[in-house]
């Protein structure tokens, strides 16, 4: 079975969804860019930088923000959303490259976070403060994204290009160089590799990818507003990318379906989300360090990330 | 015909600690230039100031006849400088055919663009560096070896897919680190064979740090002696051996 047949399969999930399972789907695929985008600094650089609910909320603001102040349609805010998430991680990316590694990268790019969602709160005129801003009806080049279905087709053409896109590059020599560096970025200058450019792109694209799922969020939800993109929701990012597989593209859209479904399952037992999300994380962390895509492809071999095509 | 390699007055100094004090040095296409002397004699800082992974306090290092000191690592490495290293070197998540692909990454052609897009002219470039991949590994006599993960290779495995992958690009010159340390003798064999296969076929400048005398003496043309950071002797083999200045500093007392 070839990857495409994912979304082939998807495309009928509508026929057995009701609108409420139909919008869960629908944040599924928000999500799957979301850890897709995160994967490819934290697991593929192998950089600890915990930007990416910030990359997430300028994606969705910037999209709303042209959506509602210079009434700009769906289509339109798409790209500018996730230029702007780009320029965020390029700037990221800076930061990680005049050598301020690890630790001080991590909170570096966490107080960046927080600097954003205060800006948020205070900017009111623009960003509507703490109430947020309510984001009018999508449409997508005059298809109206007026039901869930609806949005679905459109979101799922969105995500399975841009998946496919990432995952073209990961199997090439961009992809490779990326890994090379996260394993010993001296021997992959040695190569005639330039590392600094490689890790300028990495935090660049993960930017694009992610500011992209902002603008498809801030649609979905119908409404931005602060509270979202904060501590809570990083946790969430990470978990999805830790649990799917730090460095697998499969497993960073199998933890994000998995991690999209679990609290509505749990819907119903009010109470234990935390205890088992918390859960989950240690069990996975301690026991299976190479997440879910490490699990699959000790079934499915196929499965396995490589680093070449040679179709 | 001038030397590839030219070293001249090369020092390189750590935090006032002098390591290498104005070293002369040159190296021809096919020969293999050893480089020995006891722990500490600034050989391994030698390869460090070549490639660029440190800087030279003074002194300078050319490349066909081109200044390549103050350069970066990488930049160094796209004139045609390719090393290894003493131990780690691999990628050891990724594949033997995978390491060696990025040995050949500048020579894969395929913009931004087009592996984004995926489009024909990037599948063609990256299948050819696929091809070739394998062709070389093939060629020296490791291909059975491509889709392994290095980090579950042996020793002599390990150093064989690293001489591969730094040879790939067709680099002109290759310094070798150590590549015979904790090798069985039967493997040190086949593994002096190659470096002399990569200097006598394809014609490369191989430079050589190796502390096994016998492997020294039976592959390489010339023998450059350090001690303290100093170059004390160069000849071949037959004259080091009995250079009493070495047979002092390095062989010992006799």
């Amino acid at each position: 079975m070839r990857a495409y047949a994912i979304p082939l399969l998807a495309l009928a999930i509508p026929l057995v969804a009701n609108p409420y399972t139909q919008f869960v789907v629908n944040l599924m695929l928000v999500y799957v860019l979301v850890a897709v985008g995160f994967n490819l600094v934290l697991g593929n650089l192998g950089q600890l930088a915990f930007a990416n609910t910030a990359l997430f909320g300028i994606g969705a603001y910037c999209a709303a923000m042209l959506m509602v102040h210079a009434g700009w349609p769906f289509w339109a805010v798409i790209l500018p959303a996730g230029l702007a998430g780009a320029a965020a991680g390029f700037l990221a990316s800076v930061t990680a490259l005049r050598g301020i590694r690890v630790y001080y990268l991590a909170i570096v790019t966490l107080a960046f976070g927080e600097l954003l969602r205060w800006s948020y709160i205070h900017g009111e005129r623009a960003t509507g403060g703490t109430d947020g801003l309510a984001v009018p009806r999508a449409d997508f080049f005059g298809f109206a994204l007026d039901s869930e279905t609806a949005t679905f087709y459109v979101f799922l053409l969105i995500v399975s290009v841009m998946v496919k896109a990432v995952s073209n590059l990961l199997r090439s020599k961009i992809g490779r160089a990326i890994v090379a560096i996260r394993d010993n970025e001296l021997v992959t200058a040695s190569l005639a590799i330039p590392t600094g450019r490689y890790i300028v792109l990495a935090f660049t694209l993960s930017g694009f990818v992610v500011g992209v799922a902002g603008s498809l969020f801030a649609v979905l939800i119908g409404r931005v507003n602060p509270e979202s993109f904060g501590l809570t929701e990083l946790i969430l990012h990470f978990a999805m990318v830790l649990v799917g597989g730090l460095g697998s593209l499969f497993g960073s859209v199998l933890g994000a379906v998995a991690l999209t479904a679990l609290p509505e399952f749990f819907r119903r037992f009010p109470g234990l989300y935390e205890m088992f999300f918390g859960g989950l994380l240690i069990v996975f962390l301690l026991v299976q360090p190479r997440g879910l895509s490490a699990l699959a492809a000790r079934w499915w071999p196929a499965l396995r990330d490589r680093y070449y095509r040679e179709d | 015909m001038g030397a590839l390699l030219e070293l001249a007055g090369v020092s390189v100094r750590f935090a006032g600690l002098q390591v290498l004090t104005s070293v002369d040095l040159s190296a021809r296409g096919g020969q293999i230039l050893a480089l020995i002397g006891p722990n500490g004699a600034g050989k391994t800082t030698l390869f460090n100031a070549i490639s660029g992974h440190v800087g030279i306090a003074s002194g300078a290092i050319a490349l066909n006849g081109a200044a390549i000191h103050g350069l970066t690592p990488h930049e160094i490495a796209a004139r045609g400088v390719r090393r290894t290293f003493q131990n780690g070197g691999l990628f050891a998540e990724l594949t033997a055919l995978e390491n060696v692909l990025a040995g050949l990454h500048a020579r894969i052609d395929g913009g931004f663009a087009g592996i984004l897009f995926g489009t024909r002219a990037a599948r063609a470039a990256e299948r050819e560096a696929v091809s070739r991949g394998r062709g070389l590994l093939e060629l020296l006599g490791v291909s059975h070896l491509a889709d392994r993960q290095v980090g579950t290779l042996s020793g002599g495995q390990q150093r064989t897919i690293e001489i591969v992958r730094a040879v790939a690009a067709d680099a002109p010159l290759l310094l070798l680190d150590e590549p015979a340390v904790g090798l069985a003798p039967p493997v040190r064999t086949q593994l002096i064979e190659l470096i002399r296969r990569l200097a006598g076929e394809m014609g490369i400048a191989v430079l050589l740090i190796e502390h096994a005398v016998d492997l020294v003496m039976a592959a390489a043309d010339v023998i450059a002696v350090f001690n303290g950071g100093i170059k004390i002797a160069e000849g071949p083999p037959a004259a080091i051996r009995s250079d009493p200045a070495v047979l002092e500093a390095y062989l010992g007392h006799v």
